[in-house]
């Protein structure tokens, strides 16, 4: 490929851009009761994959969190069962924060790098430009 | 004059330099992988060896980082590829510099006006 | 620059003759010599200019600013070489166009 390293980072940015979606939809849910009869909202985790050689990375696939959830005692919640219980998800809210942080400076190294890239193919365009 | 001993070396640093610019996108790009190695390009030692014997010519070579890992098995270290991603680039651009300046030198010397 | 010694005074004429003598055959001989002398510092200013270019991309050059001073300065000097070629040339055409 030609220019490489821009396409590599791009493929970064992509995973990056998922797992960031993936994590607001987490943390967006994160309060979302649920009847027991059912499952509790699944938290979404992105699994990502080194691709072969050196062409980036990318997302192997998706894991999904407990579908049992949390059991709270909440007899005033209309969604309550005949014992007084909801379900919550299971997201650890700190642990989704670190995330964040992670996915965000991730994709700002990926960000720098296409314009690193961008300034190295430039001045390899200069050879044998006569001034 | 062309194909001299400098204009050997310096095509063989602008490959070289290439090349650890894609290993360290590459890197950047999974530095939230598991398991993922850092890759480590090399040939600084033997284009100066190939100069010494008068030949100029060298292929880079890729090797993985032995660096400890943190507990996902990924040892990217985003600093380092961050500082090695600058030089390369200033590297680069000095390279093109130099081999510009051989074929800039021998327009010059051809201008008759 | 060395001094010569006072000698003993001669006849005039030929006192006067000899240095004009002295100076054509001397400016001529300086003009060929710095010539020459330009063309061997241009052999050792691109040669150095080499040198520290590989010594930069092999990674041995400390300092990035020696290697760029060295490649400009062998550059400009032989752009003045031609230069001065080329003003011997057309000189020289003028004059063969005066003597036709």
């Amino acid at each position: 490929m030609t220019f490489d390293a821009i396409g590599i980072a791009g493929t970064s940015l992509t995973v990056h851009r998922k797992w960031l979606d993936a994590i607001a939809d987490n943390l967006a849910n994160a309060n979302t009761a649920a009847p027991t009869s059912g499952p509790a909202f699944r938290a979404r985790y992105i699994e990502a994959q080194a691709g072969p050689g050196t062409s980036g990375v990318y997302v192997a696939g998706v894991r999904e969190g407990d579908a049992a959830g949390r059991l709270v005692f909440e007899p005033d919640n209309p969604l309550a069962d005949a014992e007084g219980y909801v379900r919550y998800p299971d997201i650890d809210l700190s642990e989704q924060m670190g995330s964040l942080i992670m996915a965000q400076r991730g994709y700002q190294a990926n960000a720098q790098v296409v314009d690193r890239a961008r300034t190295m193919y430039e001045s390899a365009l200069q050879i044998g430009r006569s001034s | 004059m062309l194909d001299s001993v400098t204009s050997a070396a310096l095509t063989s640093a602008l490959d070289g330099l290439s090349r650890r610019q894609r290993a360290i996108a590459d890197n950047i790009a999974n530095v939230n992988t598991p398991g993922y190695h850092a890759q480590r390009v090399q040939f600084e030692e033997a284009l100066a060896a190939s100069v010494q014997d008068g030949d100029g010519r060298a292929t880079a070579t890729t090797s993985l980082s032995a660096e400890p890992t943190r507990t996902n098995g990924n040892n990217v270290n985003l600093d380092t590829e961050t500082m090695s991603n600058i030089d390369t680039v200033l590297r680069f651009q000095f390279a093109t510099q130099a081999l510009n300046a051989q074929f800039t030198g021998l327009r010059s010397a051809l201008r008759t006006s | 620059m060395s001094i010569a010694p006072i000698g003993p005074v001669g006849p005039a004429i030929g006192a006067v003759a000899s240095p004009a003598a002295q100076g054509a055959t001397g400016t001529g001989g300086d003009f060929a010599q710095s010539l020459t002398g330009a063309v061997d510092d241009l052999q050792q200013l691109q040669s150095t200019s080499n040198q520290l270019a590989v010594q930069a991309v092999t990674g041995n050059l400390d300092d990035i600013h020696s290697a760029v001073i060295a490649a400009t300065r062998a550059q400009v000097t032989l752009e003045v070489a031609a230069a001065v070629r080329n003003k011997g040339i057309d000189a020289f055409n003028e004059i063969m166009r005066m003597q036709a």
